[in-house]
């Protein structure tokens, strides 16, 4: 099967959201299909880094939609809903993040950069998360170095 | 259910007489449609081309003039037009396939066969005939290809092939999506 993908400009406006809301993605789509089948729709936030785009994975909202046969391209639409999952229990950290809505087997993908921004998370109090891992191996190299140290001693020459 | 069709033509030919009457003398021709000079050799009764150096047979398959969307289900009647000249011939076979043409060659998918008597006749007279497949639900998305052939028969036309590549667009099981576009996201 080829998939003949159109991407149309988008004009999305930002828009600010609260940590802990739901946005309702609305798609829009033609397709054709031999037989009665469903996909699935998913939507959710990412960021790019140099390393490229990331999907925040907690934040991911699916939609199953049922799709009649046809076999000329047929407009559709379709809404998928994806919940803001707080940083505090693993989901997104305040900041400006782009919305991306694809098709689950397909290569139709939309997406649109810094057009959610994610306030509401606290931003008071020490969050060692981020530096727990150098703490550790702190720890671990405290507790090496006096054995190191200690395997070299009563060597004379 | 939408019947579509596909037509094609395979010009002129005439009967292949048994011993000594070869259609065409080993040598060059010129082909009076696109002028392009070809060998033809009797021994394999196949035309062919000089290409790098090297000689080829002519390729039957050609560019789709049109391509029809079909879906499982449907029906594709494929339709063929030709003329033919000679002695009467009983048991020609018309050939229909749809299937995927690649470089090991044609392969064969769907078949549908028709025998034609073909009455005596001094000048060229025009005939059609057609098949129509039923696309089953398992139908390929590169089932894109056909090809129609006549030979056979008694006494025996030479083998006539003509073929369109990419003749079909397959509305699959998966689904063909485009123009797809985020029209609004809104808090809910």
């Amino acid at each position: 099967m080829v998939l003949d993908i159109v991407m149309a400009p988008m004009a999305l406006a930002p828009k600010t959201f609260n940590v802990g809301e739901t946005i309702r993605v609305s798609v829009s789509f033609k397709y054709a299909v031999g037989v009665n089948t469903t996909v699935r729709f998913l939507a959710g936030p990412y960021y790019t880094n140099i390393f490229g785009k990331h999907v925040v994975d907690p934040c991911v909202g699916r939609a199953d939609i049922s799709l009649t046969a046809v076999s000329t391209p047929t407009p559709q639409t379709a809404d998928v809903d994806f919940l803001l999952v707080p940083k505090t229990n693993g989901g997104i950290d305040n900041g400006t993040y782009g919305l991306m809505v694809w098709i689950e087997g397909t290569n139709a993908v939309a997406e649109q950069d810094n057009v959610i921004i994610v306030s509401g998370n606290p931003t008071g109090g020490l969050d060692i998360s981020g530096i727990l891992p150098m703490v550790m191996m702190l720890m671990m190299l405290g507790m090496v170095m006096p054995m190191v140290q200690g395997m070299g001693e009563g060597v004379t020459e | 259910m939408e019947l579509k069709t596909l037509a094609l033509d395979l010009g002129v030919f005439r009967v292949l007489q048994a011993g000594d009457d070869q259609p065409y003398q080993a040598g060059w021709y010129v082909d009076p449609i696109t002028g392009q000079r070809v060998f033809y050799d009797p021994e394999t009764q196949n035309f062919y081309t000089m290409a790098g150096g090297v000689y080829i047979p002519l390729g039957y398959m050609n560019p789709s003039p049109k391509q029809v969307a079909i879906a499982p289900g449907e029906k594709l009647r494929i339709t063929i037009s030709y003329k033919y000249s000679g002695p009467a011939i009983t048991g020609a076979i018309e050939y229909f396939s749809v299937g995927v043409y690649g470089a090991l060659g044609f392969d064969e998918k769907l078949v549908g066969k028709n025998t034609r008597n073909l009455p005596a006749s001094t000048t060229p007279a025009a005939y059609t005939g057609s098949y129509t497949f039923t696309m089953p639900a398992d139908v390929g998305s590169n089932w894109d290809d056909i090809y129609c052939k006549i030979y056979n028969g008694s006494p025996s036309v030479p083998q006539n092939l003509f073929g369109y590549e990419n003749a079909l667009v397959i509305v699959g099981k998966d689904p063909a999506i485009s123009e797809f576009t985020i029209a609004d996201f809104v808090k809910v």
